[in-house]
């Protein structure tokens, strides 16, 4: 054994099996054409995107074309990078109904946890699957209400319905509705 | 009228294989680049022209334009010296090597060979001592860059092209004892004749080819022994603080030696210019062609064979660096010195 470890040492056994392994993929790169590179050229090709990704979060509205949003701040207290910063104020004239005023998500310290989008009670956040969103100044990535609600647009073209049996003075919340008798039409 | 003819003709000579090696340097870039993936199931650069093979023009044109960056604590003069002081000896060894055979032209009554830029008698031994003078490019880089990082390369690289350099100046002196001259021309024309009369296998030179080639590329700082650089540990090593041309030189520097080892094993071990068959299948007056394209496939395999290994094996340890020079290449090297003068006083009488 000892004799055929010399030999293995003197003719650099293991360094020729390591460069045979290279050489093999060249071959089969270059001659047989039979292997591929695995690489994917980024911004020619872009790779298929699961319905779940976790990109952009984005506001959405109702078919009407209501926005969704309550203003409950729930998003923002769950959120665990503070993100999300929501100036919650009443619809003028109906005491009951709030929205949110100003809706702010700085996306710069976002970790796309979701977290916001299971809080809401009312199904207005979403992630959608955009992630080229790289900008020159930081403060670009501040998104405001527009933007967000730009984004649901642009990501979400099917629009949920808004329940006919809410009432318009009271803020809907989907929470307990799974047991709803099923509505009369 | 002569001298003027025969400077002409060396000028156009030192032209022409500058411009050739130039040309290679750039574009061993890209094909190294581009083998290294392919063996690593990569694309390698794929933007710039088709399947990016203008990549080089569009670098060189990056650091063209790069700031030029010394750092406050630099010694100025030796900064700027180094990468001079680098490239320089790495080019000026093609001044020996003969591309082709050793022909004569009468241009004007003058005799002009047009394969060989000049033909000194002891070309292997000047070769040598310009290499020599490309580790202080090194080391003075290292040292005057005021860094850990670069002077710590600039040590290693200091410790390993020296340890290095001795072998690779023992391993070649069983050629010189086969063919008894130092002249590059000399040592091809012996060679001539078929693929057994070649130095590594006609003379035996086995084991001097190989301590040659791990020596060599030990001595230009490539992978697997590219410890003075050893990106994962000292940043980029002896070459940290610098930008722009500065680098690049430095880069050319790395390329041109490669090449330059690479026409030294192939004149030295593998004949040069000589095909592995006796004579030429082309006519007289057309067979420096095939001479020419012999050389250039030599070295080409040479430096392919420097990529693959880059390819396949990761960087020694330093102490394994060290051991394996000294206490294995060496020996080897006396060895065949050894062997090989006996052999020859043997079968000379």
């Amino acid at each position: 054994m000892a004799v055929a470890q010399w030999v293995k040492t003197l003719t650099f056994y293991e360094i020729l099996v390591g460069m045979k392994a290279t050489i093999t993929v060249f071959i089969q790169r270059i001659i047989l054409r039979n292997r591929k590179a695995i690489t994917l050229q980024y911004p020619h090709e872009k790779r298929a995107l699961p319905g779940t990704y976790r990109g952009m979060i984005a506001l959405l509205k109702y078919d009407d074309d209501t926005e969704k949003c309550v203003g409950c701040d729930l998003c923002e207290a769950a959120c665990p990078s503070r993100v999300i910063t929501v100036i919650s104020s009443e619809v003028e004239g109906e005491p009951m109904k709030r929205y949110a005023k100003e809706y702010y998500m700085d996306m710069t310290r976002c970790l796309f946890c979701g977290l916001c989008v299971q809080a809401c009670p009312v199904d207005a956040l979403a992630m959608t699957t955009e992630y080229e969103w790289a900008k020159y100044n930081k403060r670009d990535l501040r998104l405001d209400k527009d933007q967000l609600l730009a984004l649901g647009d642009r990501n979400f073209t099917v629009r949920e319905k808004k329940l006919e049996f809410q009432h318009p003075n009271v803020a809907y919340f989907n929470i307990g509705h799974k047991n709803l008798p099923p509505k009369e039409s | 009228m002569e001298m003027l003819v025969f400077a002409g003709a060396a000028v156009v000579k030192i032209t022409v294989v500058m411009g050739v090696v130039l040309l290679t340097v750039a574009f061993l870039t890209l094909a190294e680049r581009k083998v290294l993936s392919w063996m690593q199931d990569r694309m390698g650069p794929m933007e710039v022209g088709p399947y990016g093979t203008l990549q080089p023009i569009a670098d060189g044109i990056k650091l063209f334009f790069k700031e030029d960056i010394i750092p406050a604590g630099a010694n100025r003069f030796l900064f700027s010296l180094a990468p001079i002081l680098s490239l320089v000896p790495a080019f000026i060894g093609f001044a020996v090597v003969p591309y082709g055979p050793n022909r004569e032209i009468e241009l004007f009554g003058v005799t002009i060979k047009p394969f060989i830029i000049t033909d000194i008698n002891i070309g292997i031994l000047y070769i040598l001592a310009f290499a020599s003078i490309g580790a202080y490019g090194v080391i003075l880089g290292g040292w005057a860059s005021n860094n850990k990082y670069s002077l710590l390369g600039g040590l290693r690289a200091a410790a390993q092209v020296i340890s290095y350099e001795l072998n690779i100046g023992l391993a070649i002196i069983g050629v010189l004892i086969l063919t008894g001259s130092l002249s590059m021309v000399t040592i091809a024309e012996k060679q001539a004749g078929g693929f057994w009369h070649w130095n590594l296998i006609g003379g035996m030179q086995i084991i001097a080819f190989v301590v040659y080639l791990i020596s060599a590329v030990a001595e230009t700082n490539r992978l697997p022994f590219d410890l003075p650089e050893a990106d994962s540990e000292l940043v980029a090593g002896w070459m940290t603080e610098y930008s722009g041309m500065r680098f690049a030189f430095f880069f050319m520097a790395e390329y041109a030696n490669m090449i330059l080892v690479s026409c030294i094993a192939s004149v030295l071990f593998l004949g040069g210019y000589n095909a592995p068959y006796p004579g030429t299948l082309l006519p007289d007056k057309l067979s420096w062609i095939e001479g020419v394209a012999w050389f250039t496939v030599k070295v080409y395999a040479f430096l392919f064979l420097f990529f693959w290994l880059r390819a396949t094996l990761p960087r020694l340890r330093y102490d394994q660096l060290m051991r394996f020079g000294w206490k294995v290449m060496l020996p080897l090297a006396l060895g065949n010195i050894v062997i090989t003068s006996i052999v020859v006083y043997f079968v000379r009488r």
